[in-house]
């Protein structure tokens, strides 16, 4: 009986390690990944870990991460004993009115707290970056100090500190000597927990962070497009040096007796040392940005430039380049529209549309763009910007269906989007989760446009998704449908072009069509904002993007398709020769350009998104 | 206002015979928490080598006057002067006292050794001249070899060994100790009465110490202070307080005692319960409402015929030493302690003798 009993127990803490663990151990061996999957191991390399360590953007990152999260854990741990300490000693009406108002920012959601912060810096004129970021932290950690801190205090025999002060302490000795040494445990619980929440922050530092200070949380939430192995590297060592830590944590109480005496003044001094190191650093880190001769903000989609292409330009026009990235339009879209301004915008079509109504945005003077002779004839004057008084093409494609040859018949193809709704691929395909591009491709499939505000044809391109839903049973997928169409998972997808041609270089298996009945043409574009204070450096950074060789080296890193004529047929001719979605069809009349979209019917689309989100079984 | 003079002056006359020099003086200390008043003017002067009590109940200001000595509070108004300088804005730390606190506020993250070097530490001392001073008073207190112990998991009388090592080390003027028996048991407080005072004739400082314990106080002390509401009730050596308590305070807090309203016909004579008795107090006028105490072991059981008072046996309880026998008079009930048995129901005479009367003023009459 006691033995089966144990077998249970023993499989339970099995079941609970591997549960804690699995994912862990899934994130090291992929960061060994020779090939760029994460879901299919080709062999053992190193690869990642070199590209770790020359990827200036991710060391600056884990500088950032791991600087802030020291320096936000020892102010605010020290700000939270002394408060903790102080509010033991204070009248009993004060002590749980501070201890009421400490727990709202715990409670508080972090997004709430992020944009409350972000409007203060922004209303009292705080240049967003470093600092901010470093204040933001101080602030959210610190109440979490006071919570662990403080009922270590009022468990002290309160004429300890009397006591110490009796044999000839000053205030602060008692405090260091004495009642620190006695609460320790809780000031370490608290700098613990101070510690976590920083280093994984993600929502408060996004808001409150510019200027191209970025902490490690929001350089992997802007790769989730195009997530690779780095980021498993980065893990890998990020969990190494916490169970150095741990091990360290184990050893370290053993080594302390047995040299009690000699260590701790050296060690104190040593770290004390390193510490005053760290924020002069940090502070010529965050100067630094201040004082280069010229400063240009770039604010671009993650994962979507080459950023050794930075690098030139920084040293070929002797300036500095603040690179920014956002997840999506309408995220940076929300930046904007709380006041932060850059020079340089690389947004889609129907947001430019937008900001041109709004007028955010200020005309190019295509006289300072020499290279403006290297753009393909076909990408210029479009719906979002006739003209192109605004805008400058930087990458640009269609939404189309990528399939696999070895599944999909070729009868079939000719069916265009209604290859979604054909039974015979049931639970083998992924929408894209989005509303627009969903709603898209129904009112494709019915031949209406996808500009379209008729709420019968809206209705009717509901009902063909909802039907859709149905029958198909789909996967509505994100950007880890890169992935999962690399390792060929499902039979179709629904993709951008540009992301089609990566996904056809890793899987031979795959083919690229756009429908018949049209689709979208997509064209995102440089533009400068009206704010900008850098006008030649911003139009030469734009006449720097359409060179030849940097437009080449842009679109082979990134993979999507170049508006510039000379790396366009580069690309076709050469690396991606047999990659169809590489080029993209804007020769059918019945595609089209998303249009800026009226609130109302935006909202509809959400509303009926979600029912069939919400109802899928 | 001149009875008042008449019993300061008493005071100095009875302290004067110390012929030592005064080391503190509280002049007019006042102390306001919020709007209550704990201290409504206390007048002390302590003497060089002298052990001195603040006795009295809890809440009566005796804790609040010794934390105002080591500087852990500001008095709101009046001075404290220490050897004739004001030291009322001096931070603890810089003052020449120690302190045994109520439960030894030992730190638990030191050990014994550490614990009582650590006023030695701050001063930067030479380690081999604290190691030998650490020694030493591990020696004095009877803690040889306990250095390297936990002091958490010493017994409450090692961890009060401790506390007056801790304090003594540093070789202060005065050592002050707030109730430091109390949270010890009978057996173990009674050594410690014992060794505190060993230790205090040893090291030849003046000790401030503060009970609630009258036996406490009267067994140790040079002088006894008592305090109640903030006021001090009379000063004087233990026997004076015991035997001649000025009020009805003193009288019952110090010792069980039978009190009894009555009038001083002139000096040297006193009526009470209807009878007029010689005494030995003299001072009040003639006709004064006073109050008169009879310790109830002064008090004798005779046959009805030999004495005033009579009354009958209500009670008899078997203390030990003594019997404690409550008497029914026409009067009052009295308490007498004695070696003699009577059994209930007897009647008996109450019988004492001049120098057994205690005459004092009524509360409230100042």
């Amino acid at each position: 009986m006691k033995k089966k009993k144990s077998i249970f127990a023993r499989f339970y803490v099995a079941l609970c390690l591997v549960f804690f663990y699995l994912p862990i151990l899934v994130t090291i061996i992929f960061s060994f990944n020779s090939s760029k999957s994460l879901t299919r191991f080709s062999g053992f390399s190193l690869r990642w870990y070199q590209e770790l360590l020359t990827n200036t953007e991710i060391s600056k990152a884990v500088y950032v991460s791991v600087t802030i999260a020291i320096l936000a854990t020892v102010i605010s741990t020290a700000l939270g004993t002394i408060t903790a300490i102080g509010l033991s000693r204070s009248r009993k009406v004060i002590r749980e009115l501070l201890m009421e108002v400490n727990n709202i920012p715990i409670l508080n959601p972090d997004i709430v707290t992020a944009i409350g912060m972000m409007l203060l810096f922004s209303s009292i004129g705080l240049v967003k970056g470093y600092f901010t970021m470093l204040l933001a932290h101080i602030a959210f950690c610190t109440p979490y100090v006071i919570t662990s801190v403080y009922p270590k205090v009022r468990n002290l025999d309160p004429n300890l500190a009397n006591a110490a002060m009796d044999l000839g302490a000053t205030p602060f000795q008692a405090l260091w000597k004495v009642i620190v040494p006695m609460i320790k445990d809780g000031i370490f619980a608290g700098a613990l927990l101070a510690f976590t929440m920083s280093f994984d922050d993600f929502v408060i530092s996004y808001f409150v962070s510019g200027n191209g200070v970025k902490n490690i949380s929001i350089i992997v939430y802007n790769m989730t497009k195009r997530i690779n192995p780095t980021i498993n590297a980065l893990s890998a060592l990020v969990i190494l040096v916490i169970v150095v830590i741990l091990i360290l944590a184990q050893v370290w109480p053993k080594l302390k007796k047995s040299r009690l005496n000699r260590i701790p003044p050296r060690m104190r001094s040593f770290i004390a040392g390193a510490m005053v190191m760290l924020v002069i650093v940090a502070l010529y880190q965050w100067g630094a940005v201040a004082k280069g001769e010229r400063v240009l903000k770039v604010y671009n989609a993650g994962e979507y430039m080459d950023l050794s292409l930075l690098e030139d330009f920084q040293d070929e026009y002797h300036c500095t380049v603040i690179y920014e990235t956002f997840e999506s339009n309408e995220m940076m879209y929300t930046k904007l529209s709380a006041g932060e301004s850059y020079d340089i915008l690389i947004p889609s079509d129907y947001m430019i549309e937008r900001l041109i109504k709004e007028d955010y945005l200020q005309y190019l003077d295509w006289d300072m763009i020499q290279n403006k002779g290297n753009l393909l004839e076909n990408v210029l004057d479009h719906s979002y910007d006739p003209g192109n008084r605004y805008s400058c093409p930087y990458f640009w494609g269609t939404v189309g269906i990528l399939y696999d040859k070895t599944v999909v018949d070729e009868e079939d193809l000719k069916q265009g989007w209604d290859l979604l709704i054909n039974p015979k691929y049931k639970g083998n395909l992924y929408m894209y989760d989005s509303e627009r591009d969903s709603f898209m491709i129904a009112l494709k499939a019915l031949g209406y446009s996808m500009n379209t505000t008729d709420p019968d044809e809206i209705q009717a391109a509901y009902e063909w998704l909802v039907n859709q839903r149905n029958i198909m049973e789909p996967i509505y997928a994100g950007d880890d449908v890169i992935d999962n169409m690399v390792s060929g998972n499902k039979a179709i997808a629904v993709v951008y072009s540009g992301d089609a041609a990566y996904i056809m270089s890793e899987n031979p298996n795959l083919e690229y069509l756009t429908p018949s009945q049209g689709t979208n043409i997509w064209y995102d574009a440089m533009v400068i904002m009206r704010e900008c204070s850098e006008q030649k450096l911003a139009h030469e950074f734009i006449d720097f993007m359409l060179r030849e060789e940097n437009a080449a080296a842009n679109t082979l890193e990134v993979g999507y398709t170049s508006p510039v004529t000379a790396a366009y047929e580069e690309m076709v001719e050469g690396d991606y020769a047999e990659i169809s979605a590489y080029i993209p069809d804007d020769s059918n009349p019945r595609s089209e350009i998303f249009r800026y979209q009226d609130p109302k019917v935006k909202a509809l689309y959400a509303e009926l998104w979600t029912k069939i989100k919400a109802e899928q079984s | 206002m001149i009875l008042l003079f008449t019993k300061k002056h008493t005071q100095f006359f009875i302290r004067r015979e110390m012929e030592l020099n005064k080391l503190i003086e509280l002049k007019d200390l006042t102390k306001n928490f919020d709007d209550q008043q704990v201290l409504k003017g206390i007048n002390l002067d302590i003497y060089e080598n002298e052990f001195l009590t603040l006795l009295g109940p809890s809440g009566c200001g005796k804790t609040t006057t010794l934390r105002i000595i080591a500087g852990f509070e500001d008095p709101s108004g009046g001075q404290v002067l220490f050897n004739g300088i004001e030291i009322s804005k001096i931070p603890p730390y810089r003052r020449e006292v120690n302190t045994v606190f109520q439960k030894y506020a030992l730190f638990p993250h030191l050990n014994v050794a550490e614990n009582i070097a650590f006023g030695l530490k701050l001063k930067k001392m030479e380690p081999i001249i604290i190691k030998s001073k650490v020694e030493r008073m591990l020696k004095m207190v009877g803690l040889e070899g306990f250095e390297k112990r936990d002091v958490t998991l010493l017994s409450g009388g090692q961890q009060q060994r401790v506390a007056i090592a801790r304090a003594l080390v540093n070789e202060p003027k005065v050592l002050l100790l707030d109730e430091p028996l109390g949270a010890l048991d009978a057996r173990i407080r009674k050594q410690m009465q014992f060794e505190l005072k060993k230790i205090q004739r040893e090291v030849g400082i003046t000790f401030i110490y503060v009970t609630h314990d009258q036996e406490e106080a009267l067994s140790m002390s040079d002088t006894v202070v008592v305090m109640n509401n903030g006021e001090i009730q009379q000063i004087g050596k233990p026997t004076d307080i015991y035997n001649e308590p000025e009020n009805r305070f003193v009288a019952s807090f110090i010792g069980e005692s039978n009190i009894i309203e009555g009038i001083m016909i002139k000096d040297y004579l006193v009526e009470f319960d209807g009878f007029q008795f010689p005494c030995v107090d003299k001072g009040f006028e003639d006709n004064e409402k006073i109050e008169v105490v009879l310790r109830p072991e002064d008090l004798d059981i005779v046959e009805p015929e030999e004495a005033k008072i009579q009354g009958i046996v209500r009670n008899i309880t078997f203390k030990g030493v003594h019997y404690e026998i409550l008497i029914e008079t026409q009067f009052r009930t009295y308490k007498i302690q004695t070696t003699d048995y009577a059994e209930v129901g007897r009647k008996v005479g109450l019988k004492f003798g001049p120098e057994d009367i205690h005459v004092m003023y009524p509360m409230g009459a100042y």
